[in-house]
């Protein structure tokens, strides 16, 4: 029994090609299927693992090659000159905030900050994808979805510098934003915990009367965030019941200092997609156009389903992780100096521009001057301003304040009156408050 | 706001008292467990005038203003069909409700969703894949778009995957966003302690784990007229609440419940037995094992009455239940104990870490020079809850009684 087992399978196994095998190539099935289900029986023992079908790479969507120019077959979305100058001013806008913050960090005026150096057309493309009254829920790298949708300088200076204009009342990090009015989700430091909750915000849009089929909420994360068991049970809640969210995953080959080759072993996370049985595309995300068109389908098919989609965009961090980090501790300079020239998002997308006709050397020296004013002149502006109240420490936890906040609050405000006019450590650290620990005792 | 113009659009079943079918058909026996000293307690509310007094209720109904009890109803409930009760007046006056949570659709293990599918709809009452850190999170979402989220975790032993999302993201919505967004929508049901045959894994009392996660409420029912009003109040609070089911009660409690939409207050402690010579703070299952005790002391059986000093027989206990574990009501506990000058907190979760140690620490802060004993704390031992073991790991009403007589006589 065993001897005709082994010379049964021994073929199989020499057949067995690295890769592994794909099932397209196995004859169809006149056996029926398996109970209540589509899944047709087969005699011959084959494992299968490849998503393609073929043992292929899963292909990536482009439009315009690393000059500007249509690739051959390329989809040129139609858009105006207009609408062209505004994606690239964006595109500007972006790393010229980056360049400043970064420095201002260096400068110890700001405690924190991360650039999104190299990922300018994944945000900015995606953005200009969705509409303004998408939900947002973003990972930490998606300024440029606020810059996008109008949030100001001085909304952004506010809340790097945590002063009293910062609608989070001075209490996260950097560059953990939040907008009611621009649907963008506050920004909290845990990867992927937002995740499930864009497909509770979906739910939550499918069953609004006035918002459904026209929504979608929206989510954003790195490759490394989605190792995370939230990634996992995100896409399965909106894949299953289901609700439209759209998962933007923004791939840049590094979480931290860990590589994505160390970060997983499938083909990317495009291969996880169909695992989730949902419409899947992998697309450069250094080119802008090529963003916009995979995520304006992904969108539509994500209205018109109901159902989760993923967009995997394929882009590369120039920059260090965050003002923490050096990344040349673990990548060559060489390396990251010729993804700018090769690859850059913003080059390529300028090209573009320029065969078109909309753009120039003057125009360029023109825009930077200007961004570069606008931003400095919210930077110093910021730096002004005072910190929100020292009572906002204790307020907001709940939507009362409970006895034991209260007596908290009480206690450290009878702390500043016996010590804050006499210890000079504390009478220096309440100046910079708005109402300089006064207002603790109300 | 967006709930608010959902519900005036689809106005409030004036007739709801049709559609709350009963639920008392013969069953299998009971995988929740049964326990005859709950079912023999003197603290439930078996008469409809009784029940129609419980103290606190607050009536929700069109002619709230009118604290009428006249022309009320009750019916006989235990704690699920309260459960199921409640969930379905929360989702019949709020369009934005919905309940999800493993095998909530046919009923739920607990029978707590009961015929509510069929009710409001596979929309509005479905299942979730089996992601306890995928149902918080979703809550999560749900709730910050302003809508009523009413998940479920199976047991309360299974809620640790969720409690990244529950502590570091829902006890802190509200204030890492300066007040701009928030989840008060979210309430997390989850049944709780143990039920006899659980062990390990289906027993657990995970309370003490949520208290520095402010920003979260907790909240524990012991009868099903509570849970009724406690679950509507913590439905209905603007921050995210817990709801901790003792779920060995789900069968074995059973009252006359009002049928009509009612609260009871969060962060409000019960005196069920005025005294004057020893505060005994409980909550959930031990509320029975305390009135065990109390009887015992006051009325020893032959085989005890050698062990009970006859002095002591004549203590007047003050038994309270705390009901809300976070924020938990200090003032009825403090005032309490000011008068009586002793304490004796009982819990199922393990001393170390307990709530009761965080209780015991601001009553001595408070109560310091009034106190003549040590504030004393009988809890489960620092062990987990071991299958056979769990008659002597548990307090019982004789543990109780013996701590409640080392205080005394301090």
């Amino acid at each position: 029994m065993l001897r005709s087992l082994s010379v049964k399978y021994s073929p199989l196994l020499t057949r067995i090609r690295p890769g592994g095998r794909a099932l397209s190539s196995q004859p169809t099935s006149s056996l029926g299927c398996l109970p209540t289900t589509d899944s047709p029986v087969v005699s011959k023992l084959a494992f299968f693992n490849s998503v393609t079908g073929d043992d292929s790479k899963i292909p990536s969507y482009r439009v315009l090659d690393g000059f500007g120019i249509p690739i051959e077959g390329a989809e040129v979305p139609e858009i105006s000159e207009q609408f062209a100058r505004r994606l690239y001013e964006n595109m500007q806008l972006l790393p010229t905030l980056d360049n400043i913050l970064y420095n201002v960090q260096r400068q110890g005026k700001i405690s924190f900050y991360m650039t999104s150096y190299g990922e300018e057309a994944a945000v900015i493309g995606s953005a200009a994808a969705l509409a303004d009254d998408d939900e947002v829920l973003a990972q930490y790298r998606e300024v440029g979805v606020l810059l996008w949708r109008g949030f100001s300088l001085d909304r952004v200076m506010a809340q790097c510098f945590g002063t009293h204009e910062d609608s989070g009342k001075g209490r996260q990090m950097p560059v953990h934003f939040g907008s009611t009015q621009h649907h963008f989700h506050q920004i909290s430091s845990p990867l992927a915990t937002q995740i499930p909750q864009a497909a509770g915000v979906g739910y939550a849009l499918r069953r609004d009367p006035e918002r459904r089929s026209k929504n979608v909420a929206c989510v954003f994360f790195g490759e490394g965030a989605a190792s995370e068991g939230d990634f996992h049970a995100g896409m399965l809640l909106a894949s299953t019941l289901p609700s439209p969210t759209l998962f933007l995953a923004r791939n840049n080959g590094f979480a931290i200092s860990t590589p994505s080759s160390q970060q997983y072993y499938g083909d990317s996370l495009s291969a996880r997609g169909p695992g989730y049985g949902i419409d899947t595309i992998r697309v450069d995300g250094n080119d802008v156009l090529a963003v916009m068109n995979a995520v304006k389908e992904g969108r539509r098919r994500c209205l018109e389903g109901g159902r989760a989609v993923l967009v995997e965009m394929m882009t590369y961090r120039v920059g260090h992780h965050s003002t923490s980090d050096d990344s040349f501790a673990y990548r060559g300079r060489q390396e990251v100096e010729d993804r700018k020239k090769i690859d850059n998002p913003i080059t390529r997308f300028r090209l573009f521009m320029e065969s078109r006709g909309w753009w120039d050397k003057t125009e360029e020296e023109e825009l930077k001057s200007r961004l570069k004013q606008d931003v400095l002149t919210s930077f110093k502006r910021a730096e002004t301003l005072k910190k929100p109240d020292l009572a906002e420490l204790f307020s907001d936890v709940y939507a009362e304040e409970p006895w034991n906040i209260r007596e908290q609050r009480k206690e450290l405000a009878g702390l500043l009156e016996k010590y804050g006019q006499v210890w000079e450590p504390w009478q220096n650290d309440l100046k910079i408050f708005k109402d300089e620990g006064k207002k603790l005792a109300d | 706001m967006l709930a608010r113009r959902l519900r005036s659009k689809f106005p409030a079943l004036s007739r709801r008292w049709q559609t709350t079918a009963s639920t008392t058909a013969i069953e299998p026996p009971p995988a929740g467990g049964h326990s005859s000293s709950v079912a023999s307690s003197q603290l439930f509310r078996i008469t409809r005038e009784s029940a129609l007094r419980t103290p606190g209720i607050s009536w929700q109904d069109e002619e709230s203003d009118r604290n009428i009890i006249g022309g009320r109803e009750t019916r006989k409930m235990n704690l699920y069909q309260a459960v199921r009760d409640a969930l379905s007046i929360a989702l019949s006056k709020d369009d934005t409700a919905v309940i999800f949570g493993e095998d909530i659709a046919f009923g739920g293990v607990f029978r707590c969703t009961m015929g509510l599918a069929e009710e409001f709809g596979r929309e509005r009452v479905f299942n979730t894949p089996l992601t306890e850190q995928g149902i918080a999170g979703f809550g999560i979402g749900l709730a910050s778009m302003g809508h009523t989220a009413i998940a479920e975790i199976q047991f309360a032993d299974y809620i640790f995957p969720a409690f990244d999302q529950l502590v570091n993201e829902a006890a802190k919505f509200r204030y890492r966003s300066g007040g701009h967004f928030s989840i008060g929508g979210l309430t997390v049901r989850t049944p709780t302690m143990a039920v006899g045959h659980g062990g390990l894994y289906h027993s657990q009392s995970p309370e003490g784990f949520f208290m520095g996660a402010s920003g979260l409420k907790v909240v524990i029912p012991r009868s099903p007229i509570q849970c009724k009003g406690l679950l509507l109040s913590a439905i209905r609070d603007p921050n995210p609440v817990i709801f901790m089911e003792p779920k060995i009660l789900y069968r074995s409690a059973v009252e006359q419940v009002p049928i009509d939409d009612f609260s009871l207050p969060l962060s409000r402690a019960e005196i069920l037995i005025p005294g004057s010579d020893l505060t005994l703070l409980t909550w959930g299952t031990p509320v029975y094992h305390c009135e065990s005790a109390l009887r015992l002391l006051n009325s020893p059986p032959p085989s005890l009455a050698p062990l009970i000093p006859p002095s002591l027989r004549n203590a007047k206990v003050e038994l309270i239940d705390l009901r809300t574990i976070l924020p938990w009501d200090v003032e009825t506990v403090v005032e309490s104990v000011r008068r009586t000058k002793r304490l004796v907190i009982v819990h199922e979760a393990g001393m170390t870490g307990g709530v009761g140690g965080e209780i015991a620490a601001e009553v001595g802060k408070r109560a310091f020079l009034r106190l003549e004993a040590p504030v004393r704390r009988i809890t489960g031992w620092d062990v987990p809850a071991g299958l056979q073991f769990e008659k002597f790991n548990m307090p019982d009403a004789v543990r109780i009684l013996d701590g409640i007589m080392e205080t005394l006589s301090y």
